[in-house]
Parts: structure tokens; C-alpha cells; sequence
């Protein structure tokens, strides 16, 4: 008990005396676990059920049975026939464009008349009878709820390139998740998607003796090589799979956030022991312990931490709800078209925040408290609080960095360990720790140089600035180090970014040479690839002025355990595969000839990356009746498509899997003719489908728009750090000012004018701004390259080229530059009004 | 024996008009108000010091040196009466002008020697004289320093001297500019006699080129065995000036 009136007497009270600055602080914490939890939240809502927007009306299925192109119905046959009571669910998936609101939705088709009621989830009062429902099965659709009909509305919907009305036969309840479904029955479905004789995939129900795996043996006997066999719900894991390193990047910049918090909590804790120390010496005196002293501003940490846990959790939840949008953009844009899961804000992550929150703080408050539970009784009487404010051993932590930086540089050098660049991490880390062993020497060394320029530049106040940054060498060097972090983390993400983007222009330049591409309207997603009618690209080859046509086409397809896109492409006097760079160097004329001469193939660098997967080796494919060895005979740049692409000859493709509808198409325009021309004419013919039709400069447009949306979310996190980072600035120069009052009000004595004053504190926010600034960029290039090189292309496999984005990092710096010396405006005011006469006579 | 002149209202050291000193307080009161109470600091203090002229403030804690003191440097204002500098009321002038007035007739030195401990000791000396933009600081603190023996520390930080030396410099800094008047604030009184001594020898030689008067406050009647005249304070009067 009378330890708590202590420890409120002694660390509580004076916290309370400054509100503002401990404000500042706890935001600083808050925000940090803000920025975790909303990105963890948020990545859990946009990508957590992991489950691809298709996954609905599965049911309680244990296997499925696929196949690349489908599954033939013969196979259904069988499966049925067989001699066991198992449950055979044929279903359609694919999209349907909902006219009216642009809205992209699942579209399954299930046996409606074999389909047990129960399973759709019907809302009765809305539909027809469940008797009915067999009746009338081949007529209409029943949609979800949210789409807004009712039973008896027409509903008009795109399916591929056409769009129909349809009767709407029924209304389905939402099941808590948020995106729309159209139903209707397989045969309508195989009909409007022109994919007879095929359906998508299998569920199969099977009785629960002998064993699963005793079932799949079983039935894998009886199905074609092609067609595969899995436990239901794999898709789900492959995408859980293939998002990790995703969101394991994303989570490590969002840490970002709480190192600069650390920073902060930790310069706090440290200035309030300095400035302490004569009353921890006469509390030590009247028989405090060691451990006492350490305990006290342990519990100050952790109240930081408590506090701005609460107020982080409660702020990340508010963030989730913004991050959600941006992060199920860059999902849907590189990975799987997902369905955003409500936000769940669980006891468990309301645990995790307060952990990190407290934990971050105490961690941080670690190495003061100790050097506070070291005062010795006998300083209670020292005079000099201050040498002990400038006590840092800068050469020995110059050195410390310079290891440190070893080691980061030698572990960037490490590969990866299951697909994640943990090693890149823990570079990144080093470096960031290097970085700041290094700030004490980088401050010491240019304040000495620059305060007698600054003098002569800028005056005395310029002058006193620079020596107290010199003399308060520890403060300032946390402070620039945390800023710095911010800036490094801001610059790097910018220049990575950046990086990326003009590769991605520099390679859509020499990949998109045709003049019109052509693909069915709607949402684009890498996982759909609604078709195409087939005699569309024929007839507009016949059309004056076309010089030719490419077809591609599309599949989603799981490779390994992770899921994959598997393309098939015109290579005969194929215009489009021309300029595709190859990273042998090779001509595409000589790689497509290999192409066209049997079962070989390309694939995409990220696809080699991810499977280990060299030019020369084999990769089999499940295709048709067969399982289907194909040669690599290159890898390609790609930037398309995270997951890789593994393209072959569209006639050799034909032999396996003889659907003829191309998704996508590249018109080239004859020299002489005019695009626009062209394009009207491709527009005439094209009329009765629902096409969109680019222009090259059109889809390159569209590209960057789509790459800028994709990225949206790290410009966003970078905002919040460097926001953090600001206001601890805001918070350490108010903490400067409290500090150094008697010394200011003594200025004034000498003859100071007030705008003296403040221009000495706004020149020190300036310093600290410059001096960060520096170590940032520094910090920054370093970890852009390991960001590029290393981390990224484990992460993701891909080759990114170094470009400097020079007008957005200044840009960048100039923001931060202008905003530290904002955030010294307060301060300074604050110095500004101080009391002289009251400040030197308090000690 | 000096003359006493108790409250009456009338300049003690000598009249109003055959005084031409730089500093005159004429009638002053100074009230603070510190949680809702009135505290009486100054209580119709009227003085006036000719140039050259070294004054010794004494009398109990709490009788008001310090803020007579204040007042006279311009860093505080009279609740009422007036403080005249070079003539002119302190309360008349704006906040620019007090500026100039510290920075060119005034100088403080302070019972616990107020150096920036991040500057050394020559560039505390010659922190008046940047503050006020004059470009050669250097050469006139060396001088200063030289004047108070301590020309050869002038790169040291202020740690590494000791009290008296400290003091010194706090002494040389208030002078680098040649004020009129000096302020100091029991400037001994962390200091033992000997060393005392010194400080008030300084301060007295100052006081006999005859440019800069010295008002001192002080606790001990032995330094005021240095000055010129004695001016006994209590509750916020001057109860006796003493000439020894
Ligand atoms: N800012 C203030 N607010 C309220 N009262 C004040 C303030 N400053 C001084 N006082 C009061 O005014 C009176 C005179 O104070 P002053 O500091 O001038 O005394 P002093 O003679 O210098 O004492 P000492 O010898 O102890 O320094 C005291 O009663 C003090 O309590
Ligand atoms: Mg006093």
C-alpha cells in the first residue's frame, strides 16, 4: 500500500503535472499498436477466411474431384455408379457480372433437382416451395438476398461474353459474409457458360468408415490420371498458403510502427531518469532499493503501455475498417478474388494489443530503469545532473553498428526458409539497429562540424541549438533515430514501389504491343477468366486492316499445393509472345518454335521462384484423362500475377482440353491502318457480346491503376509511421523545452528577445529534422535493396530493377521536414512564454 | 553614520533631483498573488543609485531583495509606483525595448552562477554580445575573461571550474557588454568567505571605474563592507540606509 502511494507519489504525479507530453507518449504507443491490430484485423477480415468467394453451398463435403478445363461428365458417371453410398455434388463455378450494379458475383450451378433444400439455405417466405424447386429448376435463378430482387423479378446478368435476363426464382439468406450469389441449376449454368459435358468440380460425401485416406485410394483408382483428387477445402489451405508471405510482409512494416514507438517510450524513460536522478538519489538515500527504484519506472513503462494498448485496440478496430478496403484490393488484385469477412475484434486481440502495447513499453524502458535502479545515494547531493545526460559511448556504439551491420549484410545473403525470407527480415532489423548504434556518432560529428558554420549562417540561436542537440547527445540521438526509422521505412517502401512500378511500365512496354486487346467486361481478377465466343477471333482477323489476332486463355489450376494459372497462347506467327523477355536472353521467335514442337513449356519467374523450377526441367500437369509432362523450356519476366503463370502452345493445349474460347484476345493493327478505324470495326462485330475493348495505351493505364490500388495500403501504413514519429518528436521537444527551462529563462536574462528563443527551439526541431533526414536516406537506400532483392524476391520471386523515384522521395522528405519543424511550432511556443525570472530561481 | 530616512517616501541617497543615476524606483509596489492571497513583495520602495554607485541590499529571506532586484532589471513590473531606467519607465516600454535595455545597460549575476553548461566558458562570456548580434564577441569576452583572471580557461567547459571560478565568469559574462548597472543576486552565497571575497574585490573595482553601478543582495554584513552604501530591507521596506 504504501509502496502504491509512492510510486504514484513519485512517477504518477509528475506525469500528471505534464498531460500534454504524456499525451504524446501514449499516443505514440497507441498508434503503434493501432497500426498491428488494424492490419492484423484487417488482414484476417480481407484474407483470413482465406476462402475464395466460390466457396459457398458446399455443404458438409469431405473430397472433391477436379480437373484443368473441367470435369468430364463421364467421370460424374462413374462416381455415381460406383458401389458405395457416397454423395456425388457436381457443381458450375464461375462469375456473373450483375448488369444493373456492375457487381461481380459467384455464380455456381448445383443439381437442383438431386440437391437436398436444406443445403441452399432458402428464404422460404421469398421463394418457391422446396417441392417446386424440381420443377422448375431449368428456368430461373435464385439469387442471395443482398442483390436486392425479389421472387418473380427479372434479374439481367453477364455470363462470359453475353448477357441474358433471368427470371428470379427464389431469394437465398445470407450467410454472414458479404458478397452476392447467383444460383441456378448445373444444366442452366453448363448452358449459359457453354461448358457441356463439363462441370467444375465434385463434392463428394463419404461415410465415415473406413478412413478418408482408405476413401481417397479407393477412388483415386477409379478416376482418369487427369482429373484430381483432394480433400475439400484445399483450395482454402492453398490460399492460406499463398497469402502467408503476403501478409507476413505486410505484418513486419506494420512492426515498423512499434519500433518507432519503442523509440519514443524508451527516450522518455530516459530523459525522466536524467532529469530525476538527484530525487532517485535522495530517495535511494532515505532507503529505497535498487530494486524498488527499478520496479517504479518499470510500472511508469508499463502504465504508457496499458494505456495506449486501450487506446490502440480501440483505434485499430476503428483503422481495420479502413484497412479492410485497401488490403482486399491488393488480395483480390494479386491472389484470389476473396470476400471480406466481418471485422472481429476477439478477447484474443484484445489480449495481443495490451501484450504488445505493454510489452513494446517495457521492453524499451528496460535499459533506463536499469541505469535509474544504479543511482547512487550519494547523488542526491551531486550538483551536475547533465554530465550524466551526455554519458554515451559513441565510439563503442559506432563500433557495435558497424558489427551489426556485418552480420545484417551477411544474413541478407541467407535463402529463404519455406518461401519466407526470414533472414531478410532479421537483415532489415540489423540494419535498423546499426542505424541507430551509428546516430550518436553521425549527431556528434556534424553538430561539432556545423555549429560554428551554423552560426555564421544562421546565427547564435543556430549556434545554441547545435550544442545543446551535442550536449543532450543521448536524447537527441533516440530521437533522430526514431524519426529516422520512420523516414528509412517511408523511403524504402517508396523506392521499392516505385521500383516496382517502372519495372512493371518498362515491361508492359515491351510485352503489350498489340493495338486492341478485347476480354468480357466486368471486375478484372487474376483468378477468372470468363471466355470469350471462340468465332469472334476469326472473324475479326478477316476485318481490313487487322494484320492478326492472339488468342490466350486462362485456367486456374493448383500446382504443388499452391494454386497457380496456367495459360495456353497463339505462338504461330504470334505477335503478341514477340517481345516477351526471357530471362535466358533468348529471341521469343526461337522459344516459341520449341513451343509449338510439343508438350513444352514456359513459365513466369515468379512461378520458378516459388516451385524451384529451372529451364530444363519437367513440370507435370494434370490435363484431360492424362497426367502431362511438359519441358520448361524458359522462364519469363512477369509482374502480372504473384502466383505464376505456366503457358504453353494454345494447339497443344487444344489436344488435352478441346474448349476453344479464348479469354483474352490481342488485335494488331496493319501498318497503315488506323486503330480507330480498326477498333470501330472490331466494336461492330463484337456488338452482341460483352466485350471491353483497350487500346494499348488504354490497358497500360488501366494496369497502373490497378498496380497503385494494389500497393494503396503501404503508402498508407507509411503515413501512419511517420505520423508517430512526428508527434514523439512533437512530445521529446516539449519534453526539451521542460527540460532546459531554467537555461531559456537565463537566455533571457542575457539578453535573448523572445523570438530568439523560439527561433532556437524551431532551429533544434530543424536539426533533428535534418539530421534524420540523413540517417534515413541513408537507412532507407540500404533497405530499399534488401526490400528488392532480397526480401521481395523471396517473398514473391520477382526481379525488380533499382530505379530512384527521385521526384517522390523528395517529395517525401520535404513533407517530413516541413512537418518535424511543425511539430517544433508548439514547443517553441511554449518556450516562448516561459517565466524567466520564475525558471532560474527554481532551483 | 549615514542618514536615515525611513518610509517617507523620498529618494534615501540623496534627493530626486541631484541624483543622476541610471536606475531610480519611485514609490514601488509590487504585490504577487499566489493561491488567492495577496503577498505584499515591495511596499513603497523609492531609491535611487548614481552611476558608479555600489549598493548593498540586506535583510531577512523573504523581505523582497530578489524582487527589487527584478524589477530593476526590467524582468518584472511594479504592481504600482514606477521604476525609471535611463529615465524611462519600465512598464512604458514594449517587450522589444526591454530586450535592447537588458541587452545593453544590464547585466545579472546569480547566487548558483547560471552558466550554459553546453558552452564553454568563452562562449558564455560571449553569449550577451551574440544574443545581441555584435560581431566581435570574441575578442571583447577574452578581454572580459582576462579582467577576471581566468583568460587562460576559456575553452574549458564550466564543470571543470570550481565555484569561485564559475562565479567569475558569471561575473565577466554580466560585464561583456559594459552595462550600467549590475544585478546580483547574493552572488557569495554558495561561495566560503574567502572566495567571497575575491568575487566582491571584482565587483568593487567595477564599481570604482565609476560606469557601472552594482545593486547586490546579500545575507552577510561582511560583504557589505565593500560597498558604498547599505540599504536594510524589511517586509517589503527599506527600513535604513546605511553609509558606512
Ligand atoms: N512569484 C511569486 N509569487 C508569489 N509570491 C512571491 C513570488 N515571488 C516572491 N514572492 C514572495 O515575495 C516575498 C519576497 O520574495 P523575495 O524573493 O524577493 O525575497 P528575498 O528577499 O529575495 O529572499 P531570499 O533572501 O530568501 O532570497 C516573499 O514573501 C515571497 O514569498
Ligand atoms: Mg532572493
Amino acid at each position: 500500500m504504501s509502496r502504491l502511494r509512492l510510486f504514484y507519489r513519485l512517477i504518477l504525479r509528475p506525469l500528471h503535472r505534464e498531460p500534454l507530453r504524456t499525451f504524446l507518449v501514449v499516443l505514440a504507443v497507441a498508434l503503434g499498436v493501432a497500426v498491428v491490430l488494424a492490419l492484423e484485423l484487417a488482414g484476417d477480415a480481407a484474407a483470413g477466411s482465406f476462402r475464395s468467394s466460390i466457396e459457398t453451398l458446399t455443404g458438409d463435403a469431405d473430397l472433391e474431384v477436379t480437373a484443368i478445363g473441367g470435369v468430364p461428365d463421364e467421370v460424374i458417371g462413374k462416381l455415381a455408379t460406383l458401389p458405395y453410398s457416397i454423395t456425388v455434388r457436381p457443381r458450375i463455378e464461375d462469375y456473373a457480372v450483375v448488369k444493373a450494379t456492375g457487381q461481380t458475383v459467384p455464380l455456381v450451378g448445383l443439381d437442383l433437382i438431386a440437391e437436398h433444400p436444406e443445403n441452399l439455405n432458402l428464404d422460404r417466405q421469398n421463394s418457391a416451395k422446396a417441392d417446386e424447386i424440381a420443377d422448375t429448376a431449368n428456368q430461373g435463378v435464385w439469387i442471395s438476398q443482398r442483390l436486392g430482387a425479389k421472387a418473380g423479378d427479372k434479374i439481367r446478368l453477364q455470363i462470359n461474353d453475353q448477357t441474358n435476363e433471368y427470371l428470379v426464382r427464389g431469394v437465398l439468406k445470407d450467410s454472414g459474409d458479404s458478397g452476392g450469389l447467383v444460383l441456378m441449376d448445373i444444366a442452366t449454368a453448363q448452358r449459359a457458360l457453354h461448358r457441356l459435358g463439363r462441370v467444375d468440380r465434385v463434392l463428394l460425401k463419404v461415410p465415415s468408415t473406413p478412413s478418408l485416406e482408405e476413401w481417397e485410394q479407393r477412388l483415386r483408382a477409379v478416376l482418369p490420371a487427369g482429373v484430381e483428387l483432394r480433400r475439400e477445402g484445399s483450395q482454402t489451405d492453398e490460399n492460406r498458403r499463398m497469402l502467408s508471405a503476403f501478409r507476413w510482409n505486410l505484418r513486419i512494416l506494420s512492426y515498423v510502427a512499434l519500433v518507432v514507438g519503442a523509440f519514443l517510450i524508451f527516450n522518455t524513460i530516459s530523459v525522466s531518469v536524467v532529469r530525476r536522478r538527484p530525487e532517485i538519489g535522495i530517495v535511494r538515500a532515505l532507503g529505497a532499493s535498487r530494486s524498488d527504484v527499478l520496479t517504479a519506472f518499470l510500472g511508469e513503462a508499463a502504465c504508457f503501455g496499458f494505456i495506449g494498448g486501450l487506446l490502440g485496440i480501440l483505434s485499430g478496430r476503428l483503422l481495420a475498417s479502413g484497412a479492410v478496403g485497401l488490403l482486399g484490393a491488393t488480395v483480390d488484385n494479386l491472389y484470389v478474388s476473396s470476400r471480406p469477412a466481418p471485422i472481429e475484434l476477439t478477447p484474443g486481440t484484445i489480449l495481443f494489443g495490451l501484450a504488445i502495447g505493454v510489452g513494446m513499453s517495457l521492453a524499451s524502458a528496460a535499459s533506463p530503469a536499469r541505469e535509474a535502479s544504479l543511482v547512487a545515494p550519494i547523488e542526491a547531493m551531486a550538483r551536475g545532473e547533465r554530465e550524466y545526460a551526455a554519458r554515451v559511448h559513441k565510439v563503442r556504439d559506432l563500433w557495435i553498428a558497424v558489427v551489426l551491420a556485418v552480420f545484417g549484410a551477411a544474413a541478407s545473403l541467407a535463402p529463404a526458409i519455406a518461401g519466407k525470407p526470414f533472414f531478410g527480415y532479421a537483415s532489415a532489423l540489423l540494419m535498423i539497429a546499426a542505424c541507430a548504434f551509428a546516430i550518436p556518432a553521425l549527431v556528434s560529428g556534424l553538430t561539432a562540424v556545423s555549429s560554428q558554420l551554423l552560426r555564421r549562417i544562421a546565427g547564435v540561436e543556430a549556434f545554441l541549438a547545435s550544442r545543446s542537440l551535442a550536449a543532450s547527445l543521448r536524447r537527441t540521438s533516440v530521437l533522430v533515430g526514431a524519426l529516422a526509422t520512420a523516414i528509412a521505412m517511408t523511403t524504402s517502401v517508396g523506392i521499392m514501389v516505385g521500383s516496382f512500378r517502372q519495372t512493371v511500365q518498362v515491361w508492359m512496354d515491351n510485352q503489350l504491343t498489340a493495338d486492341l486487346f478485347l476480354r468480357p467486361a466486368g471486375d478484372p481478377a487474376v483468378d477468372r477468366h470468363p471466355t470469350i465466343d471462340p468465332s469472334l477471333a476469326d472473324k475479326i482477323a478477316l476485318l481490313p486492316g487487322v494484320a492478326g489476332v492472339d488468342r490466350f486463355r486462362g485456367y486456374e489450376i493448383s500446382y504443388q499445393g499452391l494454386p497457380a494459372s496456367l495459360g495456353s497462347a497463339d505462338t504461330v506467327g504470334a505477335h503478341d509472345l514477340e517481345k516477351i523477355q526471357f530471362l535466358s536472353g533468348r529471341r521469343t521467335s526461337v522459344v516459341n518454335a520449341e513451343l509449338r514442337s510439343g508438350a513444352n513449356a514456359v513459365v513466369s519467374e515468379p512461378f520458378a521462384n516459388k516451385h524451384h523450377v529451372r529451364a530444363g526441367d519437367v513440370i507435370t500437369l494434370p490435363l484431360g484423362a492424362a497426367q502431362v509432362p511438359f519441358r520448361v523450356v524458359d522462364i519469363f519476366y512477369d509482374y502480372g500475377s504473384e502466383k505464376g503463370f505456366i503457358v504453353v502452345d494454345r494447339s497443344i493445349m487444344l489436344r488435352y482440353v478441346p474448349d476453344p474460347a479464348p479469354s483474352n484476345l490481342a488485335v494488331y493493327v496493319a501498318t497503315g491502318s488506323s486503330v480507330d478505324q480498326v477498333r470501330a470495326e472490331v466494336e461492330k462485330i463484337a456488338s452482341g457480346h460483352n466485350l471491353m475493348i483497350f487500346t494499348n495505351r488504354n490497358l497500360r493505364t488501366e494496369a497502373i491503376r490497378i498496380f497503385d490500388r494494389t500497393f494503396a495500403i503501404t503508402y498508407a501504413l507509411e503515413v501512419v509511421a511517420v505520423t508517430v514519429a512526428i508527434i514523439g518528436i512533437a512530445g521529446a521537444l516539449l519534453a526539451l523545452v521542460i527540460d532546459r527551462r531554467r537555461e531559456l529563462g537565463l537566455l533571457r536574462f542575457l539578453g535573448a528577445a523572445v523570438s530568439q528563443i523560439r527561433k532556437l527551439i524551431l532551429v533544434e526541431a530543424g536539426l533533428i529534422g535534418l539530421l534524420a533526414n540523413l540517417a534515413g536516406l541513408a537507412l532507407g537506400i540500404v533497405l530499399s535493396l534488401l526490400l528488392i532483392f532480397v526480401i521481395n524476391k523471396q517473398s514473391f520471386g520477382w526481379t525488380i530493377q533499382f530505379h530512384w523515384p527521385i521526384a517522390v522521395l523528395l517529395s517525401a522528405l520535404t513533407l517530413v521536414y516541413v512537418a518535424t519543424v511543425l511539430a517544433g511550432f508548439y514547443p517553441a511556443r511554449v518556450a516562448a512564454r516561459l517565466d524567466p525570472i520564475e525558471v532560474v530561481h527554481e532551483e | 553614520m549615514g542618514l536615515i530616512e525611513p518610509q517617507t517616501g523620498f529618494p534615501p541617497l540623496g534627493t530626486a533631483k541631484d541624483v543622476t543615476g541610471f536606475l531610480r524606483l519611485d514609490n514601488v509596489t509590487k504585490t504577487y498573488v499566489s493561491d488567492g492571497q495577496p503577498v505584499q513583495a515591495l511596499c513603497g520602495v523609492s531609491l535611487a543609485v548614481r552611476d558608479g554607485e555600489f549598493i548593498a541590499l540586506v535583510g531577512r529571506s523573504g523581505c523582497g531583495k530578489s524582487t527589487l532586484l527584478n524589477l530593476a532589471g526590467a524582468m518584472d513590473f511594479p504592481t504600482s509606483g514606477r521604476v525609471l531606467l535611463d529615465g524611462v519607465s519600465t512598464s512604458d516600454v514594449n517587450e522589444n525595448g526591454l530586450t535592447r535595455l537588458r541587452r545593453e545597460k544590464v547585466g545579472f549575476i546569480f547566487q548558483s552562477f547560471q552558466l550554459l553548461n553546453t558552452l564553454t566558458v568563452l562562449e558564455n562570456v560571449e553569449l550577451p554580445l551574440l544574443l545581441a548580434g555584435e560581431s566581435d564577441a570574441c575578442d571583447r569576452a577574452q578581454q572580459q575573461l582576462d579582467l577576471v583572471e581566468l583568460g587562460d580557461l576559456g575553452s574549458r567547459m564550466p564543470h571543470q571550474l570550481s565555484g569561485g571560478q564559475m562565479q567569475r565568469v558569471a561575473i565577466a559574462r554580466a560585464m561583456v557588454h559594459s552595462p550600467k548597472l549590475l544585478l546580483a543576486d547574493e552572488p557569495t552565497g554558495n561561495l566560503d568567505t574567502v572566495t567571497g571575497n575575491v568575487i566582491l574585490e571584482g565587483l568593487r573595482r567595477i564599481a570604482d571605474e565609476g560606469k557601472t553601478a552594482i545593486l547586490m543582495a546579500t545575507h552577510s554584513s561582511e560583504s557589505a563592507a565593500f560597498t558604498d552604501a547599505i540599504v536594510k530591507m524589511r517586509d517589503g521596506r527599506i527600513q535604513e540606509v546605511v553609509r558606512p
